[in-house]
């Protein structure tokens, strides 16, 4: 294989991780702008989803698409309890509470999983497909089907964003709290969709990871940096920024590999973190809300 | 006193020296570190290298741990202390994250997964044995009477008093020609320092440093074991982190009472409970159980 094979071989594989951090950078950035914290368990919501898919599947006879129903389900109804139990009665408080909140709710998700199935590594039964070369570039059947699973979820989230009612209340929200509810806007049914909206996000994003690679426990809080790192890249509080953002945080990753280091890929984030924040703190399409 | 008794409050005294750090900068200043264990690292593998490689004393890599954790957050600091204060939080973990690759991956340093082994502590003249064990404790508690009284002597100072004021209202501080970045920048070294002060010390007791030692989970340890001794309380610092890892010790015992579960799954249902218990402290006790008195 040739040098410049070899690259794009590696950009195909970080676009389509890309599109998986794009989604978890979606609901980070979205949890953000509304809720107004960085949700540190949007990673082991993901880890939540993959097992549950697996557990689905398993039972209903290595059904994938029954699989992923049910971890999608279970996933936006783990989100709405989060809220509903727990982040709902921070409100008002200091960002830190709901920070800390997130941090245990990911150590409690993450802890429980393991308590009933243990810490070894499985699989989802995907079929196994042989790669087809087009132009040098090796294209894996599977990688295909992630990639346009995770554009079809980003398109419907973005066609609710932008489309729907319950898009432009959210974003009425986000903006002024105070001047939505006056309007009329019953902030608590907002957040509730929030949460939904974003559990649904993180459960297809942990499904396509784990159809992508392995499950294993600490599969969501591995992809939480480099998710950060997305949100942050394109604009805390921009649903394109972190679509944007989390295409070249995959990208910078699989490139990253020939030159320092498979170890180093999960530095790629911190890295692309410090520059922005170095450079333009208010990321690519962000506004500039940064500054204490 | 037992082995196992000393064995036990050497690890409360050396995760009380972390919790005043993460007192210091959270509580006092309102610093959000979730990088503690980066800091804690640098300082273990700092006297670990200094004391194997280069052959110092004991002592001296005690301070050289210190030294270079405080100048680790320098760059850190200057990077985000000017940002929102959620900035601190998320790059303070992924430092933390970067710092465990590093180790891992750098083994002409830090001999990689393998770690470095044969770590001198101070005391070498009492030989092997519970004598030895005793004076390291001895040091240790006295170390952390020593910060805690500092630490109560600097919040209680001028600086502390800006550093007070900085975290409840910056603006107002601004307006009478305090900078906040200046202070800021000053507790997030001196509690690096304390930290990685406290790796020294670690490193120096188990004779032995290795990535798998330093994973996120410490940072949280350290966190729930303030907010539980109340945030704003060096001696509930020190009381938090004492329940905290009579708990995770304690519940090694269920062992014997629990046969039918494995070790992964008790080792799974405490870090589930820590995780549950920094919710519900965070839900009905943000002051800790010890505090009480803390502003929301």
């Amino acid at each position: 294989m040739s040098h410049s094979q070899l690259y794009l071989n590696l950009a195909v594989n970080g676009l389509v991780e890309g599109l998986i951090i794009a989604m978890a950078a979606l609901g980070i950035t979205l949890v953000y702008a509304v809720a107004k914290f960085p949700n540190a368990a949007t990673g082991d919501f993901m880890t939540f989803s993959a097992y549950t898919a697996k557990g689905a599947s398993v039972l209903a006879g290595g059904s994938l698409v029954f699989g992923a129903g049910v971890a999608v389900l279970a996933s936006a109804l783990l989100a709405a309890l989060a809220y509903l139990l727990i982040f709902r009665r921070l409100a008002g408080r200091k960002l830190v509470a709901p920070l800390v909140v997130s941090i245990g709710l990911a150590f409690l998700i993450r802890n429980t999983l393991t308590f009933f199935v243990g810490t070894d590594p499985t699989v989802l039964p995907v079929p196994i497909v042989r790669a087809v070369e087009v132009g040098g570039i090796f294209l894996q059947p599977l990688d295909l089907a992630v990639a346009a699973g995770a554009a079809i979820s980003l398109a419907a989230a973005f066609i609710v964003l932008h489309k729907t009612p319950i898009g432009r209340r959210m974003r009425a929200v986000a903006g002024n709290a105070d001047l939505a509810r006056v309007s009329g806007i019953r902030a608590g049914r907002v957040m509730l969709q929030l949460w939904l909206l974003v559990g649904m996000l993180a459960a297809v994003a942990g499904v396509l990871l784990a159809a992508k690679s392995v499950i294993e426990p600490e599969m969501g809080w591995h992809l939480l940096l480099p998710a950060f790192a997305a949100a942050i890249l394109g604009g805390v509080g921009s649903p394109i920024g972190a679509l944007v953002g989390g295409v070249l945080i995959g990208l910078a990753q699989e490139l990253s590999v020939p030159l320092v280091g498979s170890t180093y890929k999960a530095a790629v984030g911190f890295v692309v973190i410090l520059v922005v924040l170095l450079v333009r703190p208010s990321g690519l399409l962000g506004r500039d809300r940064s500054v204490r | 006193m037992s082995s196992y008794l000393i064995a036990v409050t050497t690890q409360i005294g050396i995760y009380g020296l972390l919790t005043l750090s993460l007192s210091l900068q959270y509580g006092y200043t309102g610093l959000i570190n979730f990088g503690q264990v980066g800091f804690y690292a640098i300082g273990a593998y700092a006297a670990a290298l200094l004391g194997t490689a280069l052959g110092w004393g004991p002592w001296g890599s005690l301070a050289a741990a210190a030294l270079f954790a405080a100048v680790a957050a320098v760059p850190i600091g200057l990077l985000t202390l000017r940002l929102r204060e959620d900035y601190l939080a998320i790059v303070t973990l992924g430092f933390a994250e970067v710092v465990r690759l590093t180790i891992v991956a750098e083994d002409w340093l830090t001999n990689g997964t393998a770690g470095i082994s044969g770590i001198a502590r101070p005391f070498a003249a009492l030989g092997v044995g519970i004598e030895r064990d005793l004076a390291f404790l001895a040091l240790i508690l006295v170390a952390l009477v020593l910060v805690a009284v500092g630490l109560g002597v600097i919040v209680r100072s001028p600086f502390g008093r800006i550093v007070k004021a900085i975290r409840d209202d910056e603006d107002a501080v601004r307006v009478l020609g305090k900078e906040p970045f200046v202070p800021r920048i000053k507790v997030l070294c001196l509690g690096a320092a304390i930290a990685g002060f406290a790796g020294g010390l670690q490193a120096q007791y188990i004779g032995y440093v290795g990535p798998d030692q330093f994973i996120s989970y410490v940072t949280f340890i350290i966190w729930i074991a303030m907010i539980i001794g109340g945030t704003r309380s060096f001696l509930g610092a020190i009381v938090g982190a004492g329940v905290v890892l009579l708990f995770l010790e304690g519940s090694r015992f269920l062992r014997d009472e629990l046969p039918d579960i494995s070790e992964t799954a008790l080792a799974s249902a405490r870090l589930a409970i820590v995780g549950l218990a920094l919710i519900l402290t965070m839900l009905y006790r943000p002051g800790g159980l010890v505090g009480g008195k803390d502003a929301r």
